[in-house]
């Protein structure tokens, strides 16, 4: 690896008078769409040698389909990507390695059992057919210390620290002659120290000239460490700026500013009483401290950006991963559970997200799948399942919610999106819950798929039934919630009613931008929000 | 794509397996004149009558993702507990039960150890296959154990209804409720959730753990009953008995259509291929073709059981597209780990 250094060096020299002009990577009007769902439709970004570009946009606005596309993992319906102004076709994560595009994720790809070493190198051919494990070595630890980190080379990767982890993956990405790095999510796991360091990583990479793509919830790290931010919302380009030139109220409008149209119009009646009350809840490593009150007849919204840990309150609540401590109490009886089947006997159930590994058995049918949570109302004295019952009641579900079927005999796994989530919430129907847990009811459904589930919401919360809502489409929590949670990092912001939530509001809670902030000075803003971020990350330890 | 197209591939292996059983039927019928007389059959029947009731748990075992190696050395260690005992002057009924109890015991535990401990069912029955079969030998040694009473020999050897012995008429009963509770029952329905996607199934509050004990233990037993059988037809013990039946057994069951990842497979498949088994072997004997050519062909029947559904979906594959959803972001490491 000393040979790579003066290697590159002259080259990257040689490009610098065209580089101001040409930049090193252009995606250029980028579309794709996936089913029903357009994904990104004429999206543009500009990487220049020597910057750091961070990309802000809410869940599902097209950043990873970008940055997959951007690898070679899925490749764009129309548009072209050109490095150095030529245009280049990326048919793998192979391709864009050789092009000098790495992409690095919140959770190392390392190799536990062999050395850091190894790992550094582990991309690299024809090398050789053996091994010269010294200069290996020596060629690590150069890279690293063009990284300013010092890591023993020779120690199996296992007994890293995720930040390390991360850092070399970074050298190896630097081995590799890589000359656009895109980052995401990388402080998502790290602790205010480490992210101090990760940043002065990214300051020497920014001074060898690679491009950063840098990708993060946490407004104040991008205001702090970006030259350039670009936004993304619904998979369109909304807005590039040099970072002096925005404010982080600037910023959230822009990653909200769609206009707001009324997606579902529902009628709030006052609750009844009290269903759900949870007090305290914890989990060390997920979630602090997190209370609220669903009544009867109440949708209580559960907004925050990934990594929010909504999704694990709902698996503690639902007895999948228990909370350590706190009290959850149900019509007023304790309902602590520790596992599936005793939520299930108290009356919750919880409608996953993941349709494909935990919501339905694809292989099986229709009918199957919805009376599998309530199989012991389906079985006569011998134990047999009464077909006839099962039947009728799969068909009932197949009218009322218009699952889109030849008949209840149609393996799931052959229906779409839509309709499986049709099945997953059947299901749960049929258990008759008092209390729902949706977790995102509505992802990669279509829009006539979507009005109808949110029907069907306002239409169970009409018939008493407490609803947690986790979802992570704005307009859609706004639409349907009485109430809204905001959860950032595993920690409870606020809950607001629906009255007084604005999608500004939720998303500056969700970002940790407290909104009194706005009209400050960015720089100000960042200082404030630093002293925030690490009271708040001791507190989160 | 498989998967989703399981129950109609299912309908299309056991009609090919329909077709097998005729060919080899009819090429039995013109070579041996008397073939279908009910004595030649239920004599052929005879001959491998043990792994056929065990093959009908081990169908459970296969449907609900795991693997059961144990089956083989269990029945030596279920005949072995019975001779020794029978031959300290226990009273042999109750020996019987003894050796039954420990079948159920001993598959109970290979059960806790897959459900509740989480080790691979591989794994777990692997040592068992090795210790059931140590166990035996620290019984009855390397001796030859004899000496039941005539009731019992006769039992396995004389036939009760003409030439069908208590075995096969066991096996046939055994036979109805297996697949009664398998199609028909909320167990079998289970057995087939926990097969095809444990995880839904535990999202689902699907008693997963007690499925797979049930299940582990009654192979344990099922297993125990027909070692007894076999120690009844041939009327003595070694520790080497029933050596290397798991293999033949775990063939016939996968041959039967049932698929070895689990939630897929029926009955009627599985007892298919236990007739096709059976007489496959018989007229190649007939046609003087030796034991080692006929596990030869019967291995090969088993490659193209597996290899068939793997060209017809890759077939599928190329001609339809399947559906893509959108995915947003990569699943979160999180979830994942809670399900596991």
């Amino acid at each position: 690896m000393a040979d790579l250094a003066p290697d590159i060096a002259p080259a990257r020299m040689n490009g610098s008078d065209e580089s101001s002009v040409v930049p090193v990577l252009e995606m250029r009007g980028i579309s794709k769409r996936f089913g029903a769902t357009q994904a990104l439709s004429d999206v543009s970004l500009q990487l220049s040698r020597g910057e750091v570009h961070a990309l802000l946009g809410e869940n599902g606005a097209g950043k990873s389909t970008l940055i997959k596309i951007m690898t070679g993992i899925e490749s764009p319906d129309t548009g072209e990507i050109l490095l150095d102004g030529q245009e280049i076709h990326l048919a793998s994560s192979q391709d864009a390695q050789r092009y000098g595009i790495a992409a690095m994720y919140q959770e190392p790809m390392i190799f536990p059992d062999l050395s850091v070493a190894e790992n550094i190198f582990i991309g690299h051919r024809n090398r050789g057919k053996f091994v010269d494990r010294r200069r290996m070595e020596s060629e690590a630890r150069d890279v690293l210390s063009r990284l300013g980190v010092e890591i023993e080379v020779d120690e199996p990767a296992r007994g890293l620290t995720l930040a390390e982890q991360q850092t070399v993956e970074i050298a190896k990405a630097i081995s590799l002659d890589t000359r656009v790095l895109i980052m995401d999510e990388p402080t998502a796991s790290l602790s205010a120290h480490e992210v101090r360091r990760l940043f002065q990583i990214i300051e020497n990479l920014r001074s060898e000239g690679v491009a950063v793509l840098f990708i993060s919830h946490r407004m104040d790290e991008v205001f702090e460490i970006s030259d350039k931010v670009t936004i993304l919302r619904d998979g369109q380009w909304i807005s590039t700026r040099p970072r002096t030139e925005l404010t982080p109220r600037m910023a959230i409008r822009d990653m909200v500013g769609r206009q707001v149209v009324e997606i579902f119009h529902r009628e709030r009646k006052p609750p009844g009483d009290v269903r759900l009350a949870v007090e305290g809840l914890s989990k060390t490593g997920a979630f602090e401290d997190i209370s609220f009150e669903i009544r009867a007849g109440e949708v209580l919204g559960f907004a925050g950006l990934v990594g929010a840990r909504r999704t694990d309150v709902g698996l503690a609540l639902f007895g999948i991963a228990p909370a350590d401590r706190g009290t959850v109490t149900l019509d007023g009886q304790p309902a602590n559970v520790s596992s599936p089947r005793q939520a299930l006997e108290r009356g919750i159930a919880y409608s996953t997200e993941d349709r494909r590994q935990l919501g339905l058995i694809m292989g099986q049918s229709i009918s199957n799948n919805i009376v599998l949570p309530s199989l012991q109302r389906f079985l006569d004295k011998f134990g047999l399942v009464k077909r006839d019952e099962e039947r009728t009641v799969a068909e009932t579900y197949r009218m009322l919610l218009k699952i889109r079927a030849a008949s209840v005999d149609v393996p799931t796994g052959a229906l779409s999106g839509g309709n499986q989530q049709k099945v997953v919430i059947s299901k749960w129907l049929e258990t008759r819950p008092k209390v729902l847990i949706l977790d995102e009811p509505t992802r990669g459904i279509d829009v006539g798929a979507k009005v109808e589930v949110h029907q069907l919401i306002d239409e169970l919360a009409g018939q008493g039934m407490a609803i947690l809502l986790i979802s992570s489409d704005l307009p859609e929590v706004l639409a349907m919630s009485d109430r809204i949670l905001i959860m950032r990092e595993g920690h409870q912001m606020a809950i607001l009613d629906h009255t007084e939530a604005t999608q500004e509001k939720v998303l500056s809670l969700a970002m940790g931008q407290a909104s009194e902030l706005d009209d400050v000075d960015a720089r100000a803003a960042l200082r404030a929000v630093d002293g925030l971020i690490d009271a708040g990350s001791s507190a989160g330890d | 794509m498989g998967r989703i197209d399981a129950r109609r591939y299912l309908r299309r292996w056991e009609s090919l397996l329909v077709l097998f059983l005729l060919v080899v039927l009819a090429y039995n019928i013109t070579q041996v004149s008397n073939f279908l007389t009910a004595q030649n059959q239920a004599n052929l029947f005879q001959l491998s009558i043990e792994k056929a009731i065990v093959a009908l748990i081990m169908t459970f075992v296969i449907i609900s993702g795991e693997i059961d190696l144990s089956v083989a050395s269990m029945m030596a260690l279920s005949a072995a507990v019975v001779a020794r005992l029978n031959e300290s002057r226990m009273e042999h009924v109750l020996a019987i039960v003894v050796a039954l109890a420990v079948g159920l015991g001993l598959g109970a535990l290979n059960g806790f150890f897959v459900a509740n401990v989480g080790i691979n069912s591989l794994a777990v029955t692997l040592a068992g296959y090795i210790g059931y079969r140590g166990l035996a030998q620290v019984f009855i040694e390397d001796n030859s154990v004899g000496g039941f009473p005539g009731w019992f020999t006769r039992l396995g050897q004389k036939g009760i209804i003409g030439p069908i012995t208590f075995s096969i008429i066991l096996f046939f009963i055994m036979a109805a409720v297996a697949g009664v509770i398998l199609h028909y029952s909320g167990f079998g329905r289970r057995v087939y959730t926990v097969g095809s996607n444990a995880r839904v199934a535990i999202f689902s509050g699907v008693p997963v753990a007690r499925t797979r004990i049930i299940i582990f233990a009654t192979s344990g037993l099922v297993s125990a009953i027909a070692g007894i059988l076999y120690a009844a037809r041939l009327g003595a013990v070694r520790s080497s008995t029933a050596q290397g039946f798991e293999l033949d057994i775990i063939t016939i069951v996968l041959l039967g259509g049932v698929s070895i990842f689990g939630g897929v497979g029926s009955m009627v498949g599985v007892l298919l291929s236990i007739f096709l088994v059976l007489n496959l072997r018989n007229g190649m004997t007939i046609a003087g073709i030796t034991g080692n050519t006929q596990t030869g062909v019967i291995g090969l029947l088993l490659i193209l059981s597996v290899l068939i559904p793997n060209l017809v979906s890759r077939a599928q594959g190329r001609f339809r597209r399947t559906p893509v959803e959108p995915q947003f972001q990569a699943p979160r490491p999180e979830t994942v780990q809670s399900a596991g």
